[in-house]
């Protein structure tokens, strides 16, 4: 350690190492992904969310409703994500490619909601989210400062969360963004990566040999050009 | 390559005494002072938000009228003023006066440091101002918004000048332990954070990615960061409170490599059964191993803090045995087996809290009682702070760690059963987290006593720079505040 240059390149060699490999190697992999086009269905997904929603991602992070909120699901082997209603598939990177800021999460004082727009048997409504923010619940705070006190003028809003006297509680329109955007959480689409893997069954001890297949195996890679074929 | 004399012969630590208050103490210390000064502050603020949290988590209704303090908000201005206030203002400080001194000379371009500290702290106040109205990143440990971020970069840099000077321009040839640490603190957290601004910030990862780029800015943080800071003023201090050599020294070099190869490769710890790569978390485990090393030559050279007396040696101890659990726990919860208990509950909380108070804290903490007197030319001004501090700040750790993991354990185990409800679940913990809440609130009296005791020290800061009588028995002004 007496030569200072060499140290300074070493420590500097041993940052530049891990960030090569841990964040541009995974960006390597997860940075190209593309949306998965269904031919049945005629569309990719996941599917691009309306712009209000967008915004309504900023307001969930700008909140830091991420500090008691995760938004993956794991395998049905590694908690009781799926069991609990949270999800029907593990979460995949494919799910998160059209959000600008995931919000993965990692404290669990309220619920996942990485598809609470499509909680079964019956998903939260708009009337149920806004009520929930203004009023709060024994674990969950009132977050009044979302929403405005208005004159009624005319018909009362159809958002409000309460009419009295000439008067309404209406949502603000970052109360709205976060709405929208918590209504849009839904990873219903089944891509291939997030089916689990299936171990191989196992044969049973007295069965008999599998016979021969009929049929030339594939090739694992595809043969060199310049090697002829194998004959027939 | 020893840092004391084993077995310390009168003549010899008289020679040494009259070195304890030197013309490098003197030159730098209104710079470091300043430094010591904004830690202490951010602390206690730090400690306001950790109250609010902490009675946030058992009570919802607590200012959730304030949209600047949404539990949200609060726990991300608490981490940030804990981090980027305290630890990295008392770890600058710690650092630069270790290098001064290790390095002989009197440390040069301070004033780049002061500079630099004065936009360090505007930087972070305008941070949590900005996180209060709502523009933090929500990446853990890098809640800063991003504006700020290139400013932070540029005044760590600035205080990082002078002790970079110092290790260039060092008198001796040989390097200490202490020195590696420091250096490697100061050189490498500006590229990390421009590194994780880069990807995070001006050039966004598409999709998780972001959350592997954060996971690595985050261990990064703790590995190649706040850890090395702490570990600079524990590894300078340690023979001298001990008098003794540093046993298995040779061995120090492959602790220091561990730790700043391996470290940041573990940030997929937290990603584990995620929407990531299986090799990121894979990496995490097998670095998480790797850094068993570091841990065990930590505990191997540090042995010798076990027999020693003194303030700055029980801070040092408990931060000792804080490091090396944290270290062993964090390796444990990387196993996906464990990893599906301790995810997303109140016991990866409690070994955050366990690494950042318990361990990096601890050993700032020690630090600061070994420094301030050789800075100011004064022993601590009152005996009963200092013992108040310390009696009342390790049994708030110990209660704060042990409430949470008692939380903790039984979330994990409700969380994993589908027909426990989540309000259940959080029923059964209240008591543990209402005790939680006691435990910040002694965490803020603590930090309180120390702030007082540090002020009234630092004010009849003497200007002279010869020795003081005070300063011919060094090891009495550690052992009589004890």
């Amino acid at each position: 350690m007496k030569n200072g240059l060499v140290f300074f390149l070493g420590v500097f060699a041993a940052l530049a190492i891990s960030f090569a490999g841990i964040v541009l190697g995974s960006h390597a992999q997860l940075g190209r992904l593309a949306p998965y086009f269904d031919e049945n269905e005629g569309q990719a997904f996941p599917l691009r969310t309306a712009g209000i929603a967008t915004r309504g991602q900023y307001v969930y992070a700008d909140l830091g409703c991420a500090a008691c909120h995760t938004q993956q699901v794991r395998r049905p082997d590694f908690g009781s994500d799926q069991a609990r209603g949270w999800g029907e598939r593990q979460s995949v990177a494919r799910d998160y490619i059209h959000q600008p800021r995931p919000q993965l999460g990692a404290s669990r004082l309220g619920p996942d909601l990485a598809n609470l727009g499509g909680r079964k048997p019956t998903p939260p409504t708009e009337a149920d989210l806004y009520k929930l923010l203004y009023e709060g619940s024994p674990r969950h705070p009132a977050y009044q400062f979302l929403f405005d006190r208005r004159a009624v003028t005319g018909e009362p809003s159809p958002r409000a969360v309460q009419v009295e006297a000439g008067r309404q509680i209406v949502p603000t329109e970052r109360a709205q963004s976060l709405v929208a955007y918590l209504l849009s959480l839904n990873t219903p689409y089944d891509y291939p990566e997030a089916r689990p893997v299936q171990p191989p069954a196992k044969p049973a001890a007295n069965a008999p040999a599998p016979e021969k297949p009929a049929v030339t195996p594939i090739p694992a890679a595809a043969p060199d050009e310049k090697q002829p074929l194998p004959k027939k | 390559m020893t840092n004391a004399p084993t077995n310390v012969r009168p003549e010899v630590a008289a020679r040494a005494v009259s070195a304890e208050v030197t013309a490098i103490d003197a030159h730098a210390r209104w710079p470091i002072l300043f430094l010591l000064g904004s830690a202490l502050g951010w602390l206690v603020i730090s400690g306001v938000l950790a109250l609010i949290t902490s009675i946030q988590v058992h009570s919802p209704a607590y200012l959730a009228d304030c949209p600047w303090l949404t539990f949200g908000r609060a726990q991300a201005l608490r981490e940030t003023a804990f981090v980027y206030g305290w630890a990295a203002n008392a770890g600058l400080a710690i650092a630069l006066w270790v290098l001064g001194r290790l390095g002989g000379y009197p440390l040069r371009a301070l004033n780049w440091a002061v500079v630099g500290t004065l936009f360090w702290n505007v930087g972070v106040a305008v941070g949590l101002v900005g996180i209060a109205t709502g523009d933090m990143t929500s990446f853990s440990l890098l809640q800063l918004p991003r504006y700020v971020q290139p400013l932070l970069a540029f005044a760590y840099a600035a205080i990082a000048i002078p002790g970079v000077l110092a290790w260039g321009g060092r008198r001796t040839e040989g390097t200490y332990a202490a020195q590696w640490y420091g250096v490697a603190a100061l050189f490498l957290f500006p590229w990390l954070l421009i590194g994780a601004q880069a990807v995070l910030g001006w050039f966004p990862l598409r999709g998780t990615a972001q959350a592997v780029a954060a996971g690595w800015y985050a261990q990064g943080a703790w590995t190649l960061w706040l850890a090395p800071l702490a570990l600079a003023g524990a590894y300078y201090i340690l023979p001298k409170i001990t008098g003794r050599v540093v046993p298995t020294y040779e061995s120090a070099p492959l602790g220091f490599w561990t730790l700043i190869f391996a470290g940041a490769w573990t940030g997929g710890r937290h990603l584990i059964g995620g929407p990531v790569p299986a090799w990121v978390p894979t990496m995490a485990v097998v670095a998480s191993g790797l850094l068993t090393f570091h841990y065990l030559v930590i505990a191997l050279n540090f042995r010798p803090i076990f027999g020693a007396r003194g303030t700055a040696a029980k801070f040092i101890r408990f931060g000792l045995v804080a490091y090396l659990l944290t270290g062993g726990l964090e390796f444990l919860t990387a196993f996906r087996g464990i990893a599906v208990q301790t995810q997303f509950t109140f016991l990866s909380t409690a070994i955050e809290q366990l690494g950042l108070y318990g361990g990096i804290s601890m050993l700032l903490f020690g630090a600061i009682y070994y420094m301030v007197p050789r800075l100011t030319g004064n022993a601590w001004a009152s005996t009963g702070l200092t013992v108040g501090h310390r009696v009342l700040v390790m049994a708030a750790v110990v209660l704060l760690v042990v409430t949470l993991a008692v939380a903790g354990g039984s979330q994990a185990a409700d969380l994993l059963d589908p027909k426990i409800g989540l309000g259940d679940i959080y029923g059964r913990i209240r008591l543990a987290l209402l005790l939680s809440s006691g435990a910040e609130l002694l965490l803020l009296a603590a930090n309180l006593l120390l702030l007082v005791n540090f002020c009234r020290t630092a004010c009849v800061c003497r200007t002279d720079t010869a020795t003081t009588p005070l300063f011919q028995e060094p090891g009495t002004l550690e052992v009589h505040v004890s």
